[in-house]
């Protein structure tokens, strides 16, 4: 018993080590652009989500998330701020694909997230990813219709994305400086 | 012996076991507005580093920078960067929505080579908010942002005017 205890802190030791000496030197690919294995890239997913699911609180939503015009005004949000990355129904973001994690594109896959989830995963961003933290950028209740548009985008009747589209002189100013601008 | 080895090997699998469930059951913090814990930082900053000291070792530029194209970069950072990376001459913000943060260029300068800055902007870096450019730029502006960006600390009053977009 005593040897196995050895052997096992000098194997614990020689594992960190080994870590160490390969992310020091530089061993590790690093590249946005080059997709880790499918293995890999999965797992990442799985433990992301399941850290939304563990740590996101289970809040009930101050508006009602099926309403039209709930999701219109959310969707006017979306088309502002989130497009430029997260893609549109029919239209994926050739940008969104070129970081590592690849941006979720939610115009053409459903996301798992229930709304509270998108709106603590929007509020507070997800670390080692392209996604920042909105923060203070909106206030709750848009918080709440962003969500409801999210979470419906790929299922949404063909005139309410229409209404998301339709200019409105009222919600157009004070756009953040987009870093992709034509 | 036999005991030593079978305690040698055991945290081997004991500990990627350990840490696949730890951040598979989502204990894991995944909030960028939450700064890591120090020791992940410790190690994972100068882990980029290498790999891009490593990626990038044999690349040289084509030719040195010009004050023009270090001007033509210069206009493609105040479009293309800047609003995640920081505006030449305004003071220091820190980005506190991006983990890892996200460098603030104008103020920190690089501690990046002009090859390696090319390297960083053409194919991005994983699990951060940089993103490969490879796709929306040429050879020539790649070059042409590196040489801007590893001067981006030091530019003269009439470099930061000499970018700034044209008024029509």
């Amino acid at each position: 018993m005593k040897t196995f205890l050895q052997g096992f802190a000098v194997g614990t030791l020689a594992l960190i080590l080994l870590s160490l000496l390969f992310l020091g030197t530089g061993l590790v690919d690093i590249r946005s652009d080059v997709v880790p294995s499918p293995f890999v890239s999965r797992f990442l997913d799985i433990a992301t989500h399941a850290s939304v699911r563990r740590h996101a609180p289970a809040l009930q939503s101050p508006l009602p998330l099926n309403d039209e015009q709930v999701i219109i005004a959310g969707g006017k949000l979306y088309l502002n701020d989130c497009v430029g990355c997260h893609g549109e129904p029919g239209k994926p973001s050739k940008f969104g694909s070129t970081f590592y994690p690849p941006v979720p594109q939610l115009g053409q896959t459903s996301t798992r997230y229930s709304e509270a989830q998108i709106v603590w995963i929007a509020t507070h961003g997800v670390r080692r990813s392209g996604m920042g933290a909105e923060g203070t950028s909106y206030s709750d209740p848009e918080y709440w219709r962003l969500a409801a548009f999210i979470r419906r985008m790929t299922q949404l009747p063909p005139h309410v994305l229409e209404a998301a589209k339709a200019p409105d002189s009222s919600t157009t100013s004070s756009q953040p400086q987009s870093d992709e601008k034509k | 012996m036999k005991n030593f080895v079978i305690g040698f090997a055991t945290p081997f699998v004991l500990i990627p076991l350990v840490t696949t469930a730890y951040l598979a059951l989502g204990f894991d913090d995944t909030r960028s507005d939450v700064k890591p814990p120090a020791w992940e930082t410790a190690i994972m900053q100068p882990a980029v580093r290498a790999a891009v000291k490593r990626s990038a070792a044999n690349l040289s530029a084509p030719s040195v920078a010009t004050e023009d194209s270090i001007i033509a970069g210069g206009k493609l950072y105040v479009r293309g960067c800047m609003g995640c990376h920081g505006e030449p001459g305004k003071p220091f913000a820190e980005d506190r929505s991006n983990y890892p943060r996200i460098p603030q260029l104008p103020n920190v300068g690089t501690q990046y080579s002009e090859p390696e800055i090319y390297w960083i902007i053409k194919h991005g870096v994983r699990m951060t908010a940089m993103s490969a450019y490879g796709p929306f730029y040429s050879d020539e502006q790649l070059w042409s942002l590196a040489a801007f960006i590893q001067r981006v600390d030091k530019l003269t009053p009439a470099e930061i005017q000499a970018i700034q977009p044209q008024k029509h």
